[in-house]
């Protein structure tokens, strides 16, 4: 199959996950969508790499899902956090970051 | 040796943030007399003949940047690093007579500040140079904001905002500098490896136009540090805030490195535009002169007085060097000598007089000859070096400027001259108002102690020496300032000009 | 010893005195002070007879020396030693200064014994006999400007010696300033010398000048304008004379040294010693005679007027230095040294004369008040005549030779000249005139208070000191002769002082007689030689029909005094009337302070206040204001992007990473 498909799934996937994190209010939803995010750049890391015809790429994507794993962990105790704290989970509430 | 000196302050200062309150005021004085005695010893051990760099350290620091570790003495700096090590002693001395608040942060800083001050003077890496130039503005920021006086009664500001003020001014000026010296290295480098030495940059010299813009960078930086004119604006608020120990030292020295900066970095890496503006400066430098005086004379604050002098001052200090001769240039640094030697002094005074008076201005003051003669003496001869009498080795430096601007640029040395007899005048009716006339009911009008005279006499000892023998810092620096001026000059000899005027 | 070696130690002694004494203010005893600060100039003195001798043991044609101690600051091809120069110019000004100052210093010994500050006053004092001896013996020109400019200082120190005045702190500040301006004229004179001849030494210089310059050449002649504003400055020449006057503030024993005797006389050595440079630019000697002959006449005109006895006396210094002035500058080198010295003998006596008078007087300087001195004391009354004697050139007297020697010179010279002469007759008639006012005024007539009670009682109990132009009560802390101050008639030293001059006054003119013995002329000649206007001589008839015609005038001027103020007393009143709009220009000093002040110190001053309310504000603060508002608008902008909300965020961080996709898609196609 040409490696094109991949690529295009990808991008189209990285797209969904951009738009989801740009609209959505919720943090958990925003969460998911990063996760698309991520893996939109793990399946283009793979495709790449078989492409190329060699397992490097397979490794990259490998340490992304780690550190996909790592980031989930911390957000979802995050929002945990919030949630027990009674805060709204609408992260357009949240912006004590403002300058 | 270049990094002992460079270092001792810091270390001293470092090593006082664990001593007892009471101590940390004598252990600082300690740590500049100790780098006082290294200077000096630099000083004799110093070859007045050669125009070479000596005591050179030179180790690779960030080399993937090609920024090194360069350190050196020359005839450029000498005289300027026993300055620095000379007010600075005497400054923490005063500092030490006296009970400051926070006493271990205050030293901490005047140390640290030492150290930036001389590491600008000793570094021979145009990185190394800027980084210095910039960290002297972190502790003097802190000393004038965190010790410095309120004014906002007066209708001035507040420490923090004349500091505030002051920063804003001075950092642009030196992200200007930064951004010209990344750019004078990258463009030298033209693709091969970059280096930051002064030396080598001055060896490839950059293409003319790019020579154009940097010049200004570099310039903007060295002359609001000074202040010249129309740069100044920080200048008044500033000094009425700021401590008056720490600003002896930022007066006596600080201005200098703007100055040194011309000779140092512009001259030898931008001997082109140099020349091209060699007028813009020039007529910058002499509205200094003039603007500065006629200030000088109607101010009715000391320390307003002083500093609006220090602008002519450095005016007469930049166009002696842009009158791009050996003489302006050696007179150029002598001046730079004398008049740190002066202004430190004239500040102690100011700050001796405002402990007797309570107040800063001389329509306030007079009359305190009577009971403090000694006082009134050294404060003559303080005054009188200021105004550059003749015997004095201010008049030598004006006189070198001057002569070299003369024969440079008759126009310009005429109208610079008339700033000489305004000095005359701001700086004697300085004397004459707070020592002569008659006194104010109430004032107070006692003599020095003698701690203040430990401070006072070797700071006047100093002018009187040198008023005795200029040739002592004139001859040493002489065939430094030769080479950087031949130079810009395109290699002609300065002195050819004279010997085919000689029958 | 060599010519030199004394020389040197005519420097060191004064310095080491006015150091012993300042230095020692608090140890040494007020007696001790003074007399270590007479015996150094007296051994100034003494070393200067040294200097003489060895001179005269030399051949005429070697008689000029120059040695140096170290190089003062030499680099970059100029070349500035700490040298002396010694020849019959410098050893002649050498012995007249120090001579004059010795005689000075002990009658200040007796004059300031009551005045709180009196280590003050003669360390200040042999300050200025040293800055002065610097001056005359320097070896270049930056030297010559050192000891121009040490000597203002000495001068402003003693002018507001009595610092608790402000008039004398305002009189001491306008001199300085002046001063200045004196030096700076110079100081460009000596850049103009070494741009067009490298050098600044005085022996180089000389000799290349000829060589170099062609006569009236627009270098030289700027040359000689430069150092004549040195020169008028100093000599209070018009129209840079207005701290003169002032300058009386300073105690009578500074008046009489430093501003009559010595210091003012600068401006003719100055002239002499650079005399081959004004040679090569005689348009710039023109002007240099007639601002002399103008001053000549403007300031007697002025101490007609003058009510004021020291300063009708300073005028008199004016109009005296500028037939100085107009000797050197015509040619009649010698003949105007010849005065100079004359005139520091029977000028410095008047000074002490009239301090003395002063003194008697409370301070009070008004001649309106005085008369009857004659009789209360009679020995400063002698030395008084025997001073305005010299100074309206009676036969036989000091004034007498050195005066028409100097017009004869003119006369012998012809052509323009002669209206040197003629008009330098006018002035001598006016000097005539006032010297014999003034003696009319305060000596004979009805006793005054203060008189009638020293022919009393022998003795004047004062009131406090009052200072005459204010009326405001002396501060004697300070350093003011109090109330117990002592008559000046008793004190030895004075009386001493007064004597010897008296009598150089009187006899000091033998010396040159024309066609006699002519010493100072045959001193000074090797000086001028080479010089063609030195090598114009009057002749024997010449000089003695001047003469006589200065003798006749001399008469002339006192029988009209006579006439004045003795025996028709009501005359000055009606031709003050009379002649009211001149009286009025005379007794305002021309207007001279006013132009100034007008013309240079208040547009300084406004100036100044424009910079400071205007400029200050409007411009500097301005760009700061201007930087500032750059820096909070930039400040804004990023604040705007900054706005908390985590979308925002992620959109610019994809944009940016769009953007940089799109750059590399772009820039690798």
């Amino acid at each position: 199959m040409n490696t094109e498909w991949f690529i295009v799934l990808s991008a189209l996937l990285f797209a969904t996950g951009a738009m989801g994190v740009l609209i959505r209010r919720s943090p958990m939803v925003i969460l998911l969508c990063l996760e698309l995010m991520l893996n939109a750049g793990n399946l283009a890391l793979v495709a790449f790499s078989r492409m190329v015809g060699n397992g490097q790429g397979q490794v990259f994507a490998v340490i992304v899902m780690v550190i996909a794993a790592c980031e989930v962990v911390v957000g979802l105790g995050l929002i945990v956090a919030i949630f027990r704290r009674r805060l709204p989970l609408n992260v357009d509430d949240l912006r004590e970051l403002r300058g | 040796m270049s990094s002992a000196i460079l270092w001792t302050p810091l270390v001293f200062g470092l090593v006082g943030l664990f001593l007892p309150k009471k101590a940390v005021g004598w252990w600082a004085v300690l740590g500049t007399v100790v780098t006082l005695g290294l200077a000096i010893a630099v000083a004799i051990g110093f070859d007045g003949n050669s125009s070479g760099l000596q005591y050179a350290v030179d180790e690779p620091w960030i080399s993937g940047l090609g920024v090194d570790y360069s350190l050196g003495v020359d005839g450029l700096n000498l005289f300027l690093i026993l300055l620095t090590a000379v007010l600075w002693t005497g400054g923490v001395a005063f500092a030490a007579f006296r009970e400051q608040e926070r006493p271990k942060t205050f030293y901490f800083l005047m140390l640290v500040a030492e150290t930036a001050t001389l590491g600008s003077f000793l570094a021979q890496d145009l990185l190394l140079f800027v980084l210095f130039f910039d960290l002297m503005l972190v502790p003097f920021y802190f000393l004038f904001g965190a010790w410095g006086h309120d004014r906002s009664a007066e209708g001035g500001l507040t420490a923090s905002a004349a500091t505030l003020k002051m920063i804003v001014y001075t950092l642009i000026g030196s992200l200007l500098m930064l951004v010209a010296a990344i750019a004078t290295a990258v463009l030298a480098a033209d693709g091969g490896h970059i280096t930051f030495s002064i030396a080598a940059l001055g060896e490839h010299g950059l293409s003319h136009g790019s020579q154009q813009w940097i010049f200004w960078f570099f310039a903007a930086a060295f002359l609001v540090k000074m202040p010249a004119f129309m740069l100044h604006g920080w200048m008044p608020d500033a000094y009425r805030a700021a401590p008056l120990p720490a600003l002896a030292v930022f007066s006596g020295v600080l201005a200098k490195v703007g100055a040194y900066g011309f000779l140092r970095v512009v001259l030898p890496l931008f001997p082109d535009a140099t020349v091209e503006f060699q007028e813009v400066i020039l007529v910058i430098a002499l509205a200094s002169i003039l603007y500065g005086s006629v200030m000088a004379f109607t101010q009715t604050n000391v320390r307003l007085i002083a500093g609006y002098s220090s602008v002519a001052q450095l005016g007469f200090i930049t166009a002696g060097i842009f009158a791009l001769s050996a003489d302006g240039s050696d007179g150029a640094v002598l001046q730079m000598v004398n008049h740190g030697l002066v202004v430190a002094p004239l500040f102690v005074i100011v700050a001796i007089l405002a402990e007797r008076t309570g107040s800063e201005d001389i329509r306030e003051m007079g009359g305190m000859a009577l009971r403090a003669p000694v006082l009134a003496a050294l404060f003559l001869i303080v005054a009188l070096a200021t105004l550059a009498m003749p015997g004095s080795a201010n008049f030598i430096g004006e006189f070198y400027i001057l002569n070299g601007l003369f024969q440079a640029k008759i126009v310009f040395a005429f109208i610079a001259i008339s700033g000489v007899a305004m000095s005359a005048y701001y700086a004697l009716r300085l004397y004459q108002q707070t020592m002569h006339n008659r006194k104010p009911e109430g004032l107070l009008s006692r003599e020095i102690g003698v701690r203040d005279g430990l401070v006072l006499v070797p700071l006047v000892l100093c002018i009187l020496g040198l008023a005795l023998y200029p040739q002592l810092i004139l001859e040493r620096t002489a065939p430094t300032v030769e080479k950087t001026v031949a130079k810009v000059r395109g290699g002609e000899a300065p002195a050819a000009q004279l010997a085919s005027k000689e029958p | 010893m060599s010519a030199t070696a004394w020389a040197w130690l005519v420097l060191l002694f004064p310095l080491l005195g006015s150091i012993v004494i300042g230095l020692g203010f608090r140890a040494l005893p007020a007696k001790v002070a003074g007399v270590v600060g007479t015996v150094s100039i007296g051994l100034a003195f003494a070393c200067g007879i040294g200097a003489l001798l060895s001179l005269l043991g030399e051949d005429p044609e070697a008689r000029h020396h120059a040695s140096a101690l170290w190089d003062y600051a030499s680099v970059a091809g100029l070349d500035i030693k700490l040298g002396i120069f010694v020849d019959p110019l410098s050893v002649f000004m050498v012995l007249v200064v120090s001579g004059v100052s010795t005689l000075i210093h002990l009658y200040s010994y007796g004059y300031m014994q009551s005045d709180e500050g009196y280590h003050r006053f003669f360390s200040y004092l042999n300050f200025f006999v040293f800055s002065m001896l610097l001056l005359v013996l320097a070896g270049n020109f930056v030297l010559l400007t050192v000891g121009w400019a040490f000597v203002g200082f000495a001068s402003y120190a003693l002018i507001s010696f009595w610092y608790r005045r402000e008039t004398a702190t305002r009189a001491g500040m306008k001199a300085f300033v002046i001063n200045v301006v004196g030096d700076i004229g110079l100081v460009l004179a000596a850049f103009l010398i070494f741009r067009e001849l490298g050098s600044f030494d005085y022996g180089t210089v000389f000799e290349r000048a000829p060589e170099t310059f062609t006569t009236n050449e627009w270098s030289i002649t700027a040359i000689c304008l430069l150092l004549l504003v040195g020169a008028f400055a100093k000599s209070a020449q018009l129209p840079l004379h207005t701290w003169l006057p002032d300058a009386m503030e300073g105690p009578t024993p500074v008046s009489s040294l430093i501003h009559a005797a010595t210091m003012v006389t600068a401006g003719v050595y100055l002239i002499a010693r650079t005399h081959v440079l004004f040679e090569l630019a005689p348009t710039a000697a023109d002007v240099a005679a007639f601002t002399g002959l103008a001053t000549l006449l403007v300031a007697a005109t002025m101490a007609l007027v003058m009510t004021d006895l020291k300063r009708a006396i300073a005028y008199s210094t004016m109009s005296q230095i500028g037939y100085m002035i107009m000797g050197v500058s015509i040619g009649a080198y010698s003949a105007g040294m010849f005065h100079l010295m004359t005139h520091a003998f029977f000028k410095a006596l008047l000074f002490m004369a009239a301090g003395s008078i002063i003194a008697a007087m409370a301070n009070n300087q008004d001649i309106d008040r005085m008369g009857g001195f004659g009789k209360a004391m009679r020995f400063t009354s002698i030395t008084f005549v025997c001073g305005a004697l010299a100074l309206a050139a009676f036969p036989g007297t000091s004034g007498f030779f050195s005066k028409d020697e100097i017009l004869a010179f003119a006369e012998a010279r012809g052509g323009m000249y002669l209206i040197f002469t003629m008009l330098g007759y006018v002035g001598a008639l006016m000097t005539a005139v006032y010297s014999f006012r003034l003696v009319f005024r305060v000596l004979p007539g009805k006793p005054c208070a203060e008189a009638q009670e020293l022919i009393e009682t022998g003795h004047v109990a004062h009131e406090a000191p009052k200072n005459p132009a204010t009326g405001e009560a002396e501060d004697t802390d300070v350093g003011f002769p109090g109330s117990e101050h002592h008559i000046a008639e008793q004190s030895a030293p004075m009386r001493v002082a007064m004597g010897v001059l008296a009598v150089l006054a009187l006899v000091g003119g033998l010396i040159q007689i024309p066609g006699v013995d002519d010493v100072v002329t045959g001193f000074l000649d090797p000086v001028w030689e080479g010089s063609p206007l030195a090598a114009i001589e009057p002749s024997l008839g010449q000089d003695y029909v001047g003469l006589g015609i200065g003798g006749a005038i001399a008469l002339l001027g006192i029988g009209i005094a006579y006439v004045l103020y003795v025996a028709r007393p009501e005359l000055p009143g009606k031709l003050e009337t009379r002649l009211r709009p001149l009286h009025t220009l005379f007794a305002n000093k021309w207007y001279f302070d006013e132009a100034i002040d007008f013309l240079v110190v208040r547009p300084a001053l406004a100036i100044g206040r424009f910079a400071n309310r205007v400029f200050e504000r409007l411009v500097v603060d301005g760009l700061v204001s201007g930087t500032e508002g750059t820096v909070r608008g930039a400040g804004g902008v990023v604040r705007a992007v900054q706005n908390g909300f985590v979308r925002s965020y992620a959109l610019l961080l994809i944009a940016g990473f769009a953007g940089l996709a799109l750059y590399f898609l772009l820039s690798s196609s």
